[in-house]
């Protein structure tokens, strides 16, 4: 799926946050795409214009609306999308319209480096960038929105830009479900989260991941030290100001070794956390480098996770799987396991055309440079 | 090094007091006064106790001072612990049933990215 | 911060020069030992590994080392980063203490129909009615009652035989809820009854006020009748007919059975389990023989009887076991709230095995003459001319002056087993409690003398023996199978 997308800009002066639509007759203050230029009508006037067709260059001067054109393949990009237009001719999607599971993008950095980042961080400030874009994207979303993320990057590194856009969505989405990918380390400051939670509202949990009980482990695997003791504090305080909480754990190699361990842990320290989270690798970003400390093939875990999982469900807490596949998991844990892939980046293997329960089956990241040899297809019916 | 000396309805037992001190043999021997009489002398390098048997019961001395050796190490252990987790443990309880955030303390280490990111103090 | 990804070395930061964090051991058995830090978190070693641990012979970033970190049973600094964490978790198993007094007992009448040779309550024959608490005095203790800080209160019967005196139950339940408007508490109502003299029309009330109902039920015929004199025939049959229309009428979970063990109660745990379970019982509370019958015996003969009921105790509690992993649920109660202690973060409030004691803090008794009392056994104590544990009385003395007075004040410095001879370096002292109502009780002396007591005998037996059921790992399903099919505080 193509989110990002790179043509030729004119009339642009500041980021422009819209509405795609390819409807001529309905295009005020959207952003229309057009295969030719030429065909616009300059009556109600649309945010900007887009035009697909390949090396076409318009008579630009009569145009004073801001456009991008020499764009490539526009195909991904649908009608009821949001997008954002950036003065140097870059598109970027920031929702769509007909996936299930949309996020707001609020930052690159992050304070953590973890060896199995997905979406490695830059060093550069781009905060005041995102959060300008989002605050305009929050008011184009759509009202019956069942569930949106705000992901980075570490998010709290907004600092009490976080809290406010936090209020935005409560403003703009009142019923919509919003969940918070952070590291949790700011919390261990007990005046932030007073700060946030004056600004937080039970429509919102954080998600935050855990990954050894052990400090110089967890430390290690996120690389940054005093992690482990930071992002407890934080948990802690979040607790104490009613966040609802939910702990990830990717498993990995690293996270393995201890994971019966951290379960007894979390439910030791962290009694008070709502959900807990198992998440099969995603094989991208800073994980292929990284290949030799953390590639394990998931049946070659089954016994530890199917020990920690059971160990949490008879103290009744609640427990999801995410991102394995039905065939890599033992049968019994199969009810924890929830089709989690994001739709966008989610697809099948040849083998699982002929796999009998695929579709209740979450399938593989589409993004993963490698996936395990064992995974089979169940050709019988008798599951 | 610890000296025992059997006698007809008691054991003797001198402990110097390098070994263990009074604290350790008071909670020890404390528990050997449900079934016997225990005596304790401490004198200025070493301590004497007796352990006198009631009712004319033999005593098993071997058990008895098997089970003497063995419990003057767990009750040293355990005095050890308490006296070197006294100020923690102290600290623990005060910060538990403290009301305000007098005991509050600093969280550690470095929390910015390459950027910079500070939490204001309020 | 360079991104360039460094070695786990990088983020170690102990030696073998570790600190000690406060930590209690108990030996278990010729193996095995339980450590168990100052949340009541166990760990289960070798034997000899506490003073390994203080000899700093434990080797950096061993297994044993890593759990001992994560645990809290050592740190890398003298004030670990976590402290706090830690703070957290006490105040959360401590917070019980927060409900104050939670169990309010109402001694409505000392008559009663049976002639019980175990109870200490001098039984007056059911045609006296000089013997019943009076409405004014009824009125006091219940706002007493909800002046307790908690959000909910229990209001408990009891007698002789409460039932005698239905009128002045339904007295008290009206009156609390109508002074309960003011406070919007939620109150538990029970009623404490033999259930020989039920009726339809006692049921529909407590079914219209959504009362529990527990009963004294002792087992098999041969054993129940032996104990409980009926001055009108068998008890045993009245019992289970009562028991029958109460769990008609009101639901089979608002019943429950409380046993007495007595002598002959302990040749027969297999049996009474078993006709608990014929019965429709789904748990049974294999409680001692209550020491203020025989509390002037010799200190041998208490330490024979005690050994005979844990006897009986691990009988029956192996025997439960092996019906459950036969698949029948069946639980132990005693059992149960030892394993809250063992296996749950929260906080476990049994008055009977708390610290601080039970005594005033969760629990009060209204007697039926308006003297109020620490226990239901201080009550037991004063029929019998002690009056240590009486506190003041309803109408001559202010809310004040009973819970935090004079006479609850004499014997407060026993309340915590943190602090009494024997307890307060004890491995099992987190799963344990205080009693210095027992203790007074039973050796003239509110502290107590830790190895001739029948309380800490009991405690530190059953305690070990479940700690080392645990250790097997066998039972773990089942364990927690009870520890959460009963309701719990889950303040944190």
């Amino acid at each position: 799926m193509k989110l990002s997308f790179k043509g030729q800009a004119n009339n642009f002066f500041q980021p422009i946050v819209g509405k795609v639509t390819r409807d001529i007759d309905n295009a005020k203050n959207k952003i229309l795409i057009l295969d030719d230029l030429t065909e616009f009508k300059s009556l109600d006037n649309p945010l900007a214009l887009l035009s697909a067709k390949e090396n076409k260059i318009p008579n630009t001067n009569e145009i004073q609306i801001p456009t991008i054109f020499n764009l490539v393949d526009l195909n991904d990009l649908k009608n009821d999308d949001i997008a954002v237009l950036n003065p140097n001719g870059n598109i970027r999607t920031l929702f769509q319209a007909e996936s299930l599971h949309n996020s707001l993008f609020v930052t690159d950095r992050c304070n953590s480096n973890c060896l199995m980042c997905s979406q490695p961080p830059k060093n550069r400030e781009d905060i005041p960038y995102f959060y300008s874009i989002n605050s305009k994207l929050v008011k184009l979303l759509p009202k019956e929105l069942e569930a949106i993320g705000i992901t980075g990057g570490e998010p709290t590194l907004m600092g009490e830009k976080l809290g406010m856009l936090i209020s935005q969505i409560k403003d703009e989405l009142p019923d919509t479900d919003l969940q918070i990918l952070t590291n949790g380390r700011a919390f261990a400051w007990q005046n932030y989260t007073k700060l946030i939670s004056s600004y937080y509202n039970d429509n919102v949990i954080f998600a935050v991941p855990l990954y050894s009980d052990y400090y110089s482990h967890h430390d290690y695997i996120v690389q940054a030290e005093d992690a482990f003791n930071q992002t407890l504090l934080g948990l802690h305080n979040m607790a104490r100001y009613n966040f609802k909480i939910e702990i990830r754990i990717v498993l990995h190699k690293q996270s393995i070794e201890r994971l019966y361990e951290l379960s007894k842990f979390i439910y030791q320290t962290l009694p008070f956390v709502d959900h807990i989270a198992f998440m099969g690798l995603e094989y991208t970003g800073y994980t292929p480098f990284n290949h030799d400390l953390l590639w394990i093939d998931p049946v070659e875990y089954q016994a530890e996770l199917q020990k920690s999982v059971t160990y949490l469900k008879q103290n009744l807490m609640n427990v999801s799987i995410y991102n394995l596949q039905l065939c890599l998991l033992p049968s019994d844990l199969w009810k924890y396991s929830k089709k989690s892939i994001s739709d966008w980046k989610q697809s099948y293997l040849d083998e699982c055309n002929k796999c009998t329960i695929r579709d209740d089956c979450g399938g593989v990241f589409e993004t993963s440079k490698i996936y395990s040899k064992n995974i089979k297809a169940f050709e019988s019916s008798i599951y | 090094m610890l000296t025992f000396t059997e006698k007809k309805n008691s054991l003797l037992i001198d402990i110097p007091l390098s070994d263990y001190s009074i604290d350790v043999i008071y909670k020890c021997f404390y528990w050997y006064t449900g079934d016997y009489d225990v005596e304790v002398s401490k004198e200025s390098n070493h301590t004497a106790i007796e352990i006198i048997t009631r009712s004319n019961e033999k005593i098993d001395f071997d058990y008895l001072k098997s089970k003497i050796k063995s419990d003057l190490i767990d009750f040293k252990t355990r005095d050890i612990i308490s006296k070197e987790t006294k100020n923690v443990r102290d600290l623990i309880i005060a910060k538990a049933f403290s009301d305000s955030d007098e005991f509050n303390s600093e969280p550690p280490g470095e929390i910015s990215d390459p950027v910079g990111f500070k939490i204001k103090n309020k | 911060m360079s991104r360039k990804f460094k070695e786990s070395s990088y983020y170690q930061k102990g030696n073998t020069n570790y600190y000690l964090l406060p930590f209690k051991f108990h030996k278990i058995n010729d193996l095995t030992e339980v450590l168990v830090n100052e949340v009541g978190e166990y760990l289960f070693v070798d034997n000899g590994t506490a003073n390994r641990i203080i000899n700093r012979e434990i080797e950096f970033e061993s297994n044993l080392y890593k759990d001992l970190i994560s645990n809290f049973f050592i740190s890398e600094k003298p004030i670990p980063d976590l402290i706090d964490i830690i703070s957290n978790k006490y105040r959360s198993k401590k917070s019980f203490i927060n409900e104050f007094t939670s169990l309010h007992i109402f001694v409505v009448s000392l008559r009663c129909d049976h002639t019980c040779h175990y109870c200490q309550v001098s039984r007056v024959s059911e045609d006296q009615n000089k013997y019943d608490m009076s409405k004014s005095d009824i009125d006091i203790a219940i706002s007493h009652m909800l002046r307790s800080k908690s959000d909910h209160v229990t209001m408990e019967f009891q007698g002789g035989e409460p039932l005698l005196a239905f009128d002045k139950i339904k007295y008290g339940v009206d009156k609390a809820k109508e002074l309960n408007k003011k406070y919007n508490k939620e109150i538990t109502f029970v009623i404490c009854t033999n259930l020989v003299s039920v009726t339809k029309e006692i049921l529909n009330f407590c079914k219209e006020h959504n009362i529990l109902i527990s009963t004294s039920y002792d087992g098999p015929q041969y054993i129940h009748d032996k104990n409980r004199l009926y001055t009108k025939g068998s008890s045993h049959k009245k019992v289970l007919k009562g028991i029958d229309l109460s769990r008609k009428i009101l639901g089979h979970d608002r019943v429950s059975a409380l046993m007495t063990t007595t002598n002959l109660t302990l040749d027969y745990p297999l049996e009474i389990i078993d006709d608990y379970y014929k019965n429709g019982f789904r748990n049974i509370f294999l409680r001692p023989i209550s020491p203020y019958g025989f509390a002037l015996k010799s200190p041998k003969k208490n330490k024979y009887v005690t050994e005979k009921f844990l006897e009986f105790y691990k009988k029956g509690l192996m025997h439960i076991i092996d019906m459950n992993k036969k698949g029948i649920y069946f639980s132990e109660d005693y059992a149960t709230i030892i394993l809250k202690k063992i296996l749950t973060p929260f906080p476990v409030g049994y008055v009977d095995l708390q610290s601080p004691a039970g005594a005033i803090n969760s629990v009060i008794v209204y007697n039926y003459d308006g003297y109020v009392y620490a226990t239901d056994e201080s009550r037991m104590l004063a029929e019998t001319g002690d009056y240590s544990f009486r506190l003041g009385h309803l109408k001559k003395n202010s809310y004040d002056e009973i819970f935090f007075g004079k006479n609850a004040s004499k014997f407060a410095y026993s309340f915590a087993n943190e602090s009494l001879p024997g307890c307060s370096e004890c491995g099992l002292q987190a799963y344990c409690g205080a009693d210095p109502v027992f203790h007074h009780a039973s050796q003239g002396d509110v502290i107590g003398h830790r190895p001739s007591s029948g309380y800490c005998q009991k405690n530190m037996e059953i305690i070990r023996f479940i700690l080392e059921l645990i250790s097997k790992e066998e039972y773990d399903t089942i364990f927690r199978s009870w520890v959460y099919k009963t309701s719990f505080s889950e303040k944190n």
